[in-house]
């Protein structure tokens, strides 16, 4: 029963204490503003507040400065190097691919380079028939020299036809199937050719010993021979026309013995090169073999 | 089916030879890879299928290659049926005592070629160049060994039937039974 009053005095007092206080601090707040407002003065509360807060100020500003710091050092160049690699693997896929492209473009160029030379060479020829094929295949024996090449019978090459290119004479068709013929160089050791020096008129056999250069047969002691001279097709027989390239004279060896000089004559074809070649079509050589056959 | 997978990687090389091999006509040091196949034919199988292979590659050959119909028919006959020979009186059958025995039958064989084609065909082959075969049978020599290992692989994939017997015969529900 004597509890009940103290209680009650007790919730009193604390209501008294929470109204004094909030007094109290609207009473302070009221002169800080009224102060603030009134005096503009950065007055000592300021400066302690700022005192208090600099410290902590400084610490935050000096930690993200730092981590600013740390970023800008270490994630940034991370960043930075993933960017630079990805980069960098694009450029280097670039650069093959133009490196490609280049490649490509010079084969082209000199593909065209080559293919318009045969083809002024067609166009001094007037009047012949010819077909333009390409090597699919060289005979890797050391015995003999021939090419497979993509054109045959369907195409209108014959047996015996002359295969030239640009820079002269080439060989001969040796074998024919309906898609591809075989020709026989005129490097070939079973090659002969009828030829003529250009400048003298003399005529001779040229034959192929196997290697870069041919075998001038027959050719008289009497007759005037230099080194550096040319030798052209004589056209006899009917299978090569008359005047086309095929060598200069690089050798000539006199032998006490005999009647005919030993001439070596270098291709006008280079043979390490060849690649498109031009095969003259020739309309009376069915007609030849046919005489012949009688 | 070892024969016709020997056929065919016949043809293969001989193509590879003509081709690949072959960067410009005039070039010497093509590997003679279908000699290599003649010396396997020789030193692993047996006659009559060896000849069955034998006969489309030589034609092949002769196709691609030569002025003269017939020279690779002797050259992979000949080469055949000499190390055959000579691979019959050897006390030991081992890949590496074997490749010397094989690039010294390539000159030989080269050779008797050469000298018969001299003999019939008077000036119609390259004159015969000592450097130029020494280095083909180097070349030989070192194309063996891979050559021989990649063969016999093949006759190892070729003997394992796709369609063996066993496999397609109907069986009894009995295991026990025989049929």
């Amino acid at each position: 029963m004597r509890k009940k009053p103290t209680r009650k005095r007790s919730d009193r007092y604390r209501l008294f204490r929470i109204v004094i206080l909030a007094g109290l601090l609207m009473t302070l707040g009221l002169i800080f503003l009224v102060s603030t407002l009134g005096s503009q003065n950065f007055g000592p509360l300021h400066k302690l507040v700022l005192e208090a807060m600099g410290p902590l100020q400084k610490a935050v500003t000096l930690s993200s400065s730092y981590l600013e710091t740390f970023k800008s050092e270490y994630i940034d160049i991370l960043q930075d190097s993933l960017r630079l690699r990805e980069e960098n693997k694009r450029l280097v896929q670039q650069l093959q691919e133009n490196e490609n492209i280049l490649n490509k473009s010079r084969e082209a160029m000199a593909t065209n380079a080559s293919l318009r030379k045969l083809l002024e060479f067609k166009n001094s020829l007037d009047q012949q028939q010819m077909v333009a094929t390409t090597i699919v295949g060289k005979d890797p024996s050391a015995m003999f020299r021939s090419v497979i090449i993509d054109r045959g019978s369907n195409s209108g090459v014959g047996r015996g036809n002359p295969v030239v290119n640009s820079d002269g004479v080439v060989g001969q068709v040796f074998a024919v199937t309906p898609n591809y013929a075989k020709v026989l160089l005129a490097i070939a050791p079973s090659s002969a050719i009828d030829v003529l020096l250009q400048k003298s008129r003399v005529r001779g056999i040229l034959k192929g010993n196997g290697t870069l250069t041919y075998r001038l047969e027959y050719i008289l002691k009497t007759a005037e021979v230099e080194e550096g001279d040319h030798v052209v097709t004589a056209g006899y027989g009917g299978i090569f026309p008359t005047g086309l390239q095929v060598g200069v004279i690089s050798k000539i060896i006199k032998k006490p013995r005999g009647m005919f000089h030993e001439i070596e004559v270098t291709p006008s074809v280079d043979y390490q090169k060849l690649e498109n070649l031009l095969i003259l079509q020739q309309p009376q050589l069915g007609e030849i073999k046919q005489m012949e056959q009688r | 089916m070892v024969v016709l997978h020997f056929i065919a990687v016949g043809v293969v090389l001989a193509i590879l030879q003509t081709t690949v091999c072959m960067r410009t006509p005039v070039s010497f040091l093509a590997p003679d890879f279908y000699y290599v196949l003649v010396a396997y034919l020789a030193l692993r199988l047996d006659v009559l299928r060896s000849l069955v292979i034998l006969f489309p590659l030589a034609c092949v050959l002769d196709v691609l290659s030569g002025t003269i119909l017939g020279t690779y028919a002797l050259i992979c006959f000949g080469g055949y049926f000499f190390l055959r020979q000579l691979a019959g009186k050897l006390p030991v059958n081992e890949l590496l005592y074997e490749l010397p025995l094989i690039s010294l039958s390539f000159l030989a064989v080269s050779w008797a070629v050469y000298l018969f084609l001299e003999l019939f065909q008077p000036g119609q082959q390259a004159a015969w160049s000592w450097w130029k075969i020494l280095a083909r049978m180097l070349l030989v020599a070192l194309c063996s060994y891979p050559l021989f290992l990649f063969f016999d692989l093949i006759q190892k994939y070729s003997q394992r039937s796709f369609l063996s017997w066993g496999k397609l015969r109907l069986r009894s529900d009995n295991r026990r039974r025989r049929t």
